[in-house]
């Protein structure tokens, strides 16, 4: 098994990353020549520009036009489809998203301000006035403004300052609310817009762009996981303490094998259990095992009310899980060395891939970070897998104040001379990451070779 | 952050180039054309009467006026058709118009001021408006 999966790994060296990215090039492609479109509408529709007046008024309506564009350009970067999730990673895509849900709040301040502006100077009018008007005696601006302002909450409260004092599943609830503005704003820019009103063709784009969009969000983030719950119909099997503060839930169902086979080492569902006071959220938790054997297991450390609830499931508990999703898989590697890096329950997707990433005897090494003995999670499952495969296993465990920063380019170095020529999987919490990153930088590990799926929101 | 402020400005400036490129002054002979004045009696007449001036194309659409005479006093003006392709467009006449009226109505000829912000509209009615003053002569 073993070595016919490495001899296809030889094969095709570095497919993954690079396939990676120029997907990515792609799809930002394809976002740019629709923004190109966008402005090419204005372009046609527009005659002289005359005038202060006219300026303002003009650049209020591209701003206008590519906010409209974005919003539900950001929807489907947010919509999980599978193979762009795959393929692009769930990070990255939240990344862009975040980027651009800045942008879009940036161009509907400058679209509304520059709008109230310009046409007060037409009118040669106040801007009170002139606000008063647009809203209640243009058509569907009135919805429109419900929308603007519904859109500019959640800007503020996604902003990192407010969202550190928010509980994350209010912060996650309040964001859907933006759907509902996307909605409520989409009218008015049909009934106002000058390229809309004369030009049937581009109306029809837009009903497409929106409405597909729509589609697209009803059946992968809906009727896909609810196609999924109908067919698996998990439940909780069992909840295993791991270690101080860290449970294991195994769950079966039904035909786990289908779901086993479209499921990578690394990836993780979002996963619901339909028990009090958990069955409002879905949280991202990776597979701590490959789905195998009619079980699929998750390993959980403590942290805020979701994970801490987890301990007290009880076996028969309905689970809804959503995926699977993410990018941290073999499908990254560029080369024949691995190294996986862990940081306490970080460990999770690294096990996995510990277990079937594929890889000669001697290829692969997993590094496990953890501040005390009694963290260690899977010792005996690590040891047998690295018993089993040749792969070599080591443990940096014990607080910084005795034993010193251990994540140092000298001390990856000491274990692995050749570390340059290492695919790097690492996963912890945030500050293990970051060191780890300026270690293997030191070391001259390139940035592409260092592959990372962060679920810090 | 660094990113942020590239976006904004490089959008910012894109924004900017896209303006500038169009042009900036009105087109050369922007001398509205002007239907003939329909159903107008040649000639002065008397008493209250009216008068339907030609309809003048601007760029937003063509503009034509109704006027009531009382002899030869301008005693009234309807506008039959305006530019009214977008709600922009009714609201900058709804403001406009009254404006032109009463200004048409204190002059008694087409020599009036274009209302600011109103230009199209401002050409469309006097040159409707001297249309129907011709026509009633």
């Amino acid at each position: 098994m073993t070595s016919t999966v490495a001899t296809r790994t030889a094969a095709d060296p570095g497919q993954g990353t690079r396939h990676g990215d120029s997907v990515a090039q792609a799809l930002l492609t394809v976002i740019g020549i629709g923004a190109a479109a966008v402005v090419y509408l204005w372009w046609s529709d527009t005659g002289a520009i005359i005038g202060a007046a006219q300026w303002i008024t003009n650049g209020a309506r591209l701003c206008g036009l590519l906010a409209g564009y974005t919003a539900p350009v950001l929807v489907l970067l947010m919509s999980r489809i599978a193979p762009l999730d795959r393929t692009l990673g769930t990070d990255r895509l939240a990344r862009w998203h975040a980027m651009g849900g800045r942008y879009l709040v940036g161009l509907v301040a400058t679209h509304v301000t520059l709008i109230i502006w310009g046409y007060s100077l037409t009118d040669d009018s106040n801007v009170v006035h002139q606000t008063t008007e647009i809203v209640f005696h243009y058509p569907d601006m009135l919805k429109a403004t419900c929308g603007t302002l519904l859109l500019f909450g959640v800007g503020a409260v996604s902003a990192r300052a407010a969202r550190s004092r928010l509980r994350y599943q209010t912060w996650y609830h309040l964001h859907l609310v933006t759907y509902v503005a996307i909605v409520l704003v989409f009218f008015h820019q049909l009934s106002n817009g000058d390229e809309f009103l004369h030009d049937q063709a581009a109306r029809v784009c837009w009903y497409c762009l929106y409405l597909g969009a729509g589609a697209v969000i009803l059946w992968f983030r809906f009727a896909l996981p609810a196609r999924d719950a109908a067919r698996h119909r998990l439940r909780v099997a069992e909840v295993r303490t791991e270690a101080p503060g860290v449970v294991s839930v195994y769950v079966t169902g039904r035909r786990l094998d289908e779901l086993a086979a479209r499921t990578r080492a690394g990836q993780f569902f979002r996963w619901r259990f339909l028990a009090p006071g958990l069955a409002w959220s879905a949280n991202p938790y990776s597979l701590s095992a490959p789905a195998a054997d009619g079980c699929l297991r998750i390993t959980v450390k403590e942290r805020g009310d979701h994970s801490g609830a987890l301990a007290g499931l009880r076996p028969g508990t309905r689970v809804l899980a959503e995926g699977p999703y993410g990018a941290l898989t073999a499908d990254r590697r560029s080369g024949a060395k691995v190294l996986l890096l862990a940081g306490g329950v970080g460990i999770t997707p690294l096990r996995t891939l510990f277990e079937s990433l594929p890889a000669a005897p001697g290829e692969l090494t997993l590094v496990y970070r953890a501040g005390r003995e009694q963290d260690v999670l899977f010792r005996d499952e690590l040891e047998a897998i690295a018993r089993a495969r040749g792969a070599r296993l080591h443990y940096l465990v014990g607080p910084r104040t005795e034993i010193g920063e251990p994540l140092q380019t000298r001390t990856l170095l000491a274990l692995l001379p050749d570390l340059r020529e290492h695919d790097v999987y690492l996963c912890g919490p945030r500050g293990m990451t970051d060191t780890a990153r300026e270690a293997l930088d030191t070391a001259g590990v390139p940035p592409r070779r260092i592959h990372h799926e962060s679920f810090e929101f | 952050m660094r990113r942020i402020v590239l976006t904004a400005g490089g959008t910012a400036f894109g924004v900017l180039l896209l303006l500038a490129a169009k042009p900036h002054q009105t087109g050369p002979a922007a001398v509205p054309a002007v239907a003939a004045p329909q159903g107008a009696a040649s000639g002065p007449a008397t008493g209250v009467h009216t008068v339907t001036g030609g309809a003048v194309g601007t760029p937003l659409g063509p503009v034509q006026l109704k006027v009531t005479f009382d002899g030869t006093r301008i005693t009234g003006v309807t506008v039959l058709e305006e530019p009214d392709s977008t709600p922009r467009d009714e609201q900058i006449n709804a403001q406009a118009v009254p404006v032109l009226t009463q200004e048409a109505l204190a002059a008694q000829n087409a020599n009036i001021d274009a209302v600011s912000g109103a230009t199209f509209t401002s050409q469309g009615y006097i040159g409707s408006l001297q249309s129907a003053l011709d026509a009633a002569k």
